[in-house]
This record gives C-alpha cells, structure tokens and sequence, in this order.
C-alpha cells in the first residue's frame, strides 16, 4: 500500500464533506443561528431585568440552567472518559466514534459551563469568586476542575487533529479549489508533523498519557460536580453514592448522546460506510449495560430515601410522587425500562431502535436530573415567610427555555462548524489501521514462507 | 411523623371539645376508650414557696403507648385535715395536660400532730370525664444551702430540719441528696449524699468553668421523697474557673482559610496535570522543529 496514495483516496472520498454546503445544510445553519438569536434577546432581557425573568425565586435558586449545566457537563465527562477508553485500548470501533466523542467532549465542556454563568444573578461580582476563593468550597473544586478538564479536552483534542491537518495541508496544496485562509489555517495547525516515525511515536506516546490522564480527569471532576449536591445536607442531595450515580449517569447519557450524533453523522454525511451496524449494536449493548447500571443506582437511592422514614426525605418522596408523578415515571420508570427492553433482544438492536432508545435514555437522564435539582429546593427545611405559590414552586419561563435550546443549537451549529473543517472520521486512524494490517499480513506472509 | 402530630392535635382538640359538652353520644363513645391517669406532685422550691403539680392524662385503653394530655381541665387544689377541707386554688390543665399552682412561702397549712400537710387535686369531672382526684401528704421542711470556703476549701453546707407541732426545728436523718450545678441547658450532678443530724457536707471540686463571669448556680436537691416531696435550695456563687476556648474549630463554614491537608492535595493534583500539559507542549514543539529541519532539507 501506498500511504500517500491512499491518503490522497481518503481525501478525495472525505474531503467533499468539507467543501459541500448543501441546501440542507445551509437552513440547518440558519435555523440554528436564528435559535441562538432568539437566545440572545433573551439574554439581554435577563442580563437588564434581572432573574425576575426566570422562574427562580428564594426557594428554588436552580433551575433548568443547572439541570442543563449537570448535563453538558456530564455528557463531557463521559466523553472524555470514552474517548480516553477508545485511545488507551486501542479498541476496533476507534476510527468511526473517535472523533465523534471528542468533539462532543469539548463542545459540550464550552457550553455546560455557560449556563452556570446564567444562575448567577450579579454577574457583574463574578471575578469575586476568583479573587476571594473559598478552597473547602465544592463550588471552587468544580471551577478549578472544568478548567483545568477543558484546558486538557482542548489540548487533547488538538493532538488528535493534527495526523488529519496534516493530510489536509499536503492534499489542499496542489487543490486550486481549497480557500486561502484554510490552507494557511492547515499549515499552521499541522505544525509541521509529516508522519516520520519520531513524530509518529512522539505524538501517540504524548496521546496516550493524555487519554489516561483525562480518563483520571474526568472521574475526579465527576465526583466533584456530584459533590456540590452530595456534601449538602438538603433531602435528596446527602448522598454517600452520589459520586458513582453521577458517573454511571454521566456515561449512560454520553453514550446515548454519541449513538444520537452517530445516526445523524452517518444519516446526512452518507458515511454508512464507516459508521456500520456493527457501531450500532455494540453501542446498543454497552448502553443495555449502563442503563441496567443506572437503574440499579437509581432504585438504590430512592430506595435507602424511602426506607430511611427521615421526615425531610419522606416530604420530598411525597413530593415526587404527587406534583411530579409524570415526571418521575417518565424519568425513573420509562426512562430506564423502556431502552433496556429495546436494547435487552438482539433482534431489537437495529440502526433506528438503538437510536431510539438512546434518544429516550437522553430524555429520562435530562427529567432525573431536574428531578435531582428542584423538588430538593421545593422543601426546603425552614419555611419562608412569603409562601406565594410562586416564590415556593418553580416552573422555568420562556427566558430560561429559550436560552437552553440556545445552548443545545450552539452546541448542534459548532459541531457542524467543525465537520466543515475536518473530517468526521479520523483519516490517520484508518491509515494507521491498515498499516498494522500490512504488517500483520508480511509477518504472517513471512512465518508461512519459512514453515 | 407528619401523621402523628396531625392525630395528636386532633384527638387533643377533641378531648378539650369533649371536656366541656353535655349532649354528644358519639364523643362518650370514644372517649370510653381512654382510662384517665391524675399523677399529683409537690415542690418545695429555693425562694421556698410550694409548687403544686397536676398530671392529667388519658390513656388508650387498647394502645397504652397512645397518650393523649387532658386540655383546659380545672384541677381544684385542697389542704385537707380531717372533714375540713381548705381551698388553696385552682389551675387549669395546660396542652401538656399539666396544672399548676403556687403557694407563698407564708401559706399556713392545716396539719396533723405529727407536722404532715395532707393535699388533695381533683378535677370534679362532667358528663364526658369522670372526676379525678389524687392525694399527697407531705411534712414542711426547712432547706438551707451554704456554700463557703473552710480553711481554702470550696465548701457545700446543706442543713434540713423538720418543725413539730410547737415549730421547735427537728434535724433531719437518712435523707438522700443531691447536689448539682446549672449547666447550659440542663443541671449537672457532682455529688449524691445523705443527710445525716440535719446536716451534709460536701467538697466542692475546683475545676468546674461555670459561665463567662466564672458564677456557678448550685443546687441541693431532696428529689421525691416520700415524706417530703421534692424539695429545692440553690445559690450562685463565684467559683468557677471559666477559661476561654483556645482550641480553634478546623475547617468550619467560617473558616477563613481551609485544612492544610486540602491545599497539599490540590496542589499534588495541579501540579500533576499541568506538568504533563507542560510534557505535551514540549513535545509538540519537538514535532514541530522536526517538521521544520525536514521542510528545510527539502528546500536545500
């Protein structure tokens, strides 16, 4: 095989996902921006009136925003964790999901933390927290461990790209047809690399220590960000296991999330090569595997609440049972149950249902964690003085939906954004692929020759 | 819980509505089910006045862990002496079912030849609650509590004396007492003695902090006595050897700064990640300046 050969293949078969932008495309775009845009005179509206515009009052200080925040930033995590699990192992399925997980990973670790961001109400004091920190706050914990997490995702990120940036810097130099500004964008990001053995193993040994590094990353913020709940003692939050329920959680929707953007990837870019069933059903499987994990933590927490009999737990019980029933079957029962049906029979485990059940499990994880968050601030243990229906019950308002789809489209717009720049699938990874597939054959070729 | 407290408001209510009524079958009708307790005590207490003490209870005939407090019930207090019967007052029973009275200190009792004071509380019932009464007889005794310091020795002096028929002082023998000091929120035993030749003498240990100002509250106590009651005698005193807390509360809300243990931690977990950042960058400006000589070699 001829590497460069099958570079410049690889290019010409990948690369029109780069350059095309098709109808379809361009309204995705515009619909994503004008959902943005919507976001912003939200913003703005929320940033001049205060949170009046929300439906925070005293007692409920969180709402979805910090539903949303667990979320992203769960779905990173376990990004990171999986893609740090995809490189350490060198796992088969690497090539077609890699790429797809890391850009998850850092778009969601960009947009998660906005939306803490939105919760604070004098954003103007902001700085204060970096200037007067609180080092046995688990709030500070949390802050130095997105930050340093997102610095890793990003260089982590980068070192994956760059075998690919520089394909496409040595295809894009004899293209006519490859704008300016992205050839001298490819040049400068490639730094150089040419794919000689030094740089080759330098930068897989660099790969390697981080993917180890974020997979110890991830956990260590995980905990933490469970933490900020688990150390309080409010009903619902005091929880030994909180930590392991927000990783197997964090993972059981990362995964859901990644099946949901493998459909949609594969769907519109026509990359049913790459992407095959075979992603599918071992997607299928390792979510049977961690929905029937999450159901057993989520039994487990309620269960040890319910038994318990501690007055505040039981108000709270009573208050998942009563004001948001739906909410909870839909989260807790429906949530879990109905992807482990789907995914439990093999026949089931098709393209679409998987998708489907990620889809719901995606659903469910988003209602546990409100579930998680409000009815806690709900009853809280010293009653207020102004018990207006208002100021004790929550329901976000149109300000708070719309900045959350903000944060979804903004995450859907940069995803689409990167694709444009680089190729879904990780061209050096298939190259490297077949490289150990070479040498394999020449050795058993070799072995054969001399028996 | 919730349930319990809404069931022990409710079944109170109905008994202080059922106290009162005259005409209601389906109320006689349950409260059959509750068998009336009246418990009747007496304190002697340290300004010497007479506390008299009612206890009115119902308790579920079925479920005798199931007490409900009588509520608003008059309870009549009497100092009886033979057939003459003397009024001393009245009280009505509180939430806890409790009723209390207080006599002065100058409250002249009937009393039988050997000094004893015979007192009676009765709730005189009505047609839902039958009348209730229950009795104690009790000898007046003097209490007096000294607390001095003999030859640089904290001492405590309690003396008890009874009175006969002439009010000539009698002394006290094999009584048991006992001495506690006021602590924040309830009183501290430090000894347990027995009165002997109407007097008792203790050693008062010199190590106890009492409040900022170093005051300690003592008091002597003859606790339920079946001659007596109870009786009370107390007296502040300067003793105590209060010292400030130097001891600093670790990792508090409060604290200004955290455990040194979380900053060494921290650190480790910082400086961990970052060199590797630092190893990372280090070696890609390694790729690069590789990249760099070979692009110039192709050139030359």
């Amino acid at each position: 095989m001829n590497i460069d050969t099958r570079k410049r293949e690889l290019v010409k078969e990948l690369s029109p996902m780069l350059e095309k932008s098709s109808l379809l495309s361009k309204i995705w775009i515009i619909s994503l921006i004008s959902i943005i845009l919507v976001g912003l005179y939200a913003f703005i509206l929320q940033l001049s009136n205060g949170h009046e515009v929300t439906g925070m009052r005293d007692n409920v200080v969180w709402g979805i925003y910090i539903v949303n925040f667990i979320f992203f930033v769960c779905l990173s995590y376990s990004g990171a964790f999986i893609a740090g699990v995809l490189h350490f192992f060198e796992t088969p399925l690497k090539n077609s999901i890699a790429r797809i997980v890391e850009i998850t990973t850092v778009l969601s670790l960009i947009i998660g933390p906005v939306f803490i961001l939105l919760c604070i109400g004098r954003l103007d004091r902001l700085y204060y927290l970096f200037l007067y920190p609180r080092i046995q706050s688990p709030i500070s914990w949390d802050i130095i461990a997105i930050l340093t997490d997102l610095i890793g995702c990003f260089v982590y990120l980068y070192l994956t790209f760059i075998p690919d940036l520089a394909i496409l810097r040595d295809a894009s130099k004899e293209n006519a047809e490859v704008p300016k500004w992205r050839k001298k964008m490819y040049k400068f990001l490639a730094i150089g690399y040419q794919d000689t053995p030094t740089q080759h193993e330098r930068l897989h040994k660099i790969i390697r220590i981080m993917s180890v590094m974020i997979i110890a990353m991830a956990i260590v913020a995980y905990s933490v960000l469970a933490w900020i709940f688990s150390l309080t003692v409010q009903p619902g939050w005091n929880s030994s296991i909180f930590a392991p329920y927000f990783i197997i959680s964090g993972l059981y929707s990362g995964i859901a999330v990644i099946i949901i953007a493998m459909y949609i990837i594969r769907k519109f870019y026509k990359l049913e090569k790459y992407i095959t069933k075979i992603h599918f059903f071992a997607g299928g499987v390792i979510l049977l595997i961690f929905s029937l994990l999450y159901g057993y933590f989520t039994f487990s927490e309620y269960f040890s609440r319910w038994f318990s009999h501690k007055k505040h737990d039981v108000d709270l019980l009573n208050t998942l049972f009563s004001r948001y029933f739906w909410q909870f079957i839909f989260a807790n029962y429906f949530g879990i149950l109905m992807p482990i049906a789907i995914l439990f029979f093999k026949k089931l485990r098709t393209v679409k249902l998987v998708t489907i059940a990620a889809i719901i499990s995606v659903l469910g994880i988003w209602l546990n964690k409100y579930l998680i968050v409000v009815p806690t601030l709900e009853t809280p243990y010293l009653p207020i003085q102004d018990t207006r229906a208002e100021f004790v019950h929550y329901s976000a308002t149109w300000v708070e939906y719309s900045l959350s789809l903000t944060g979804i489209a903004a995450f859907c717009l940069f995803f689409t954004l990167i694709l444009k720049f680089v190729p879904a699938i990780p061209m050096s990874g298939i190259i490297d692929l077949e490289k150990r597939k070479q040498l394999k054959r020449k050795k058993d070729n070799q072995l054969a020759t001399e028996l | 819980m919730k349930s319990n407290l809404f069931k022990y408001t409710k079944i109170t209510a109905f008994l202080a509505v059922l106290l009162f009524s005259i005409n209601s079958n389906a109320q006689e009708k349950d409260a059959s089910n509750y068998d009336m307790s009246f418990e009747f005590k007496t304190i002697k207490q340290d300004d010497n006045s007479r506390l008299l003490e009612a206890n009115f209870n119902g308790k579920n005939i079925e479920d005798r862990k199931d007490i409900i407090p009588m509520f608003n019930a008059e309870i009549k207090f009497f100092n009886v002496l033979n057939e003459e019967e003397v009024l001393l007052g009245t009280a009505k029973t509180s939430k806890e079912g409790i009723a209390q009275f207080t006599l002065p200190e100058n409250q002249k009792y009937l009393t039988d030849e050997n000094g004893n004071i015979n007192l009676i509380a009765r709730f005189e019932g009505n047609d839902a609650v039958a009348e209730s009464s229950a009795e104690i007889i009790v000898k007046n005794i003097k209490l007096a509590l000294n607390l001095e310091e003999i030859d640089s020795v904290k001492t405590v002096l309690v003396t008890a004396f009874t009175f006969d028929e002439s009010g000539t002082e009698i002394p006290l023998e094999e009584t048991d007492v006992i001495i506690y000091v006021q602590g924040m929120f309830s009183k501290m035993k430090i000894a347990e003695g027995t009165i002997s030749e109407g007097a008792f003498e203790f050693e008062m240990p010199t190590d106890l902090p009492g409040d900022s100002n170093g005051n300690l509250t003592v008091f002597s106590i003859i606790e339920g006595n079946e001659q007596y009651g109870t009786v009370i005698q107390k007296k502040n005193i300067k003793w105590g050897v209060f010292q400030k807390q130097i001891k600093e509360n670790q990792n508090t809300l409060w604290s200004s700064a955290a455990p040194v243990w979380m900053y060494v931690v921290l650190t480790i977990l910082l400086v961990g990640v970052w060199a590797n950042y630092i190893y990372t960058i280090i070696n890609l400006f390694k790729i690069k300046k590789e990249g760099q000589d070979i692009e110039l070699e192709t050139e030359s």
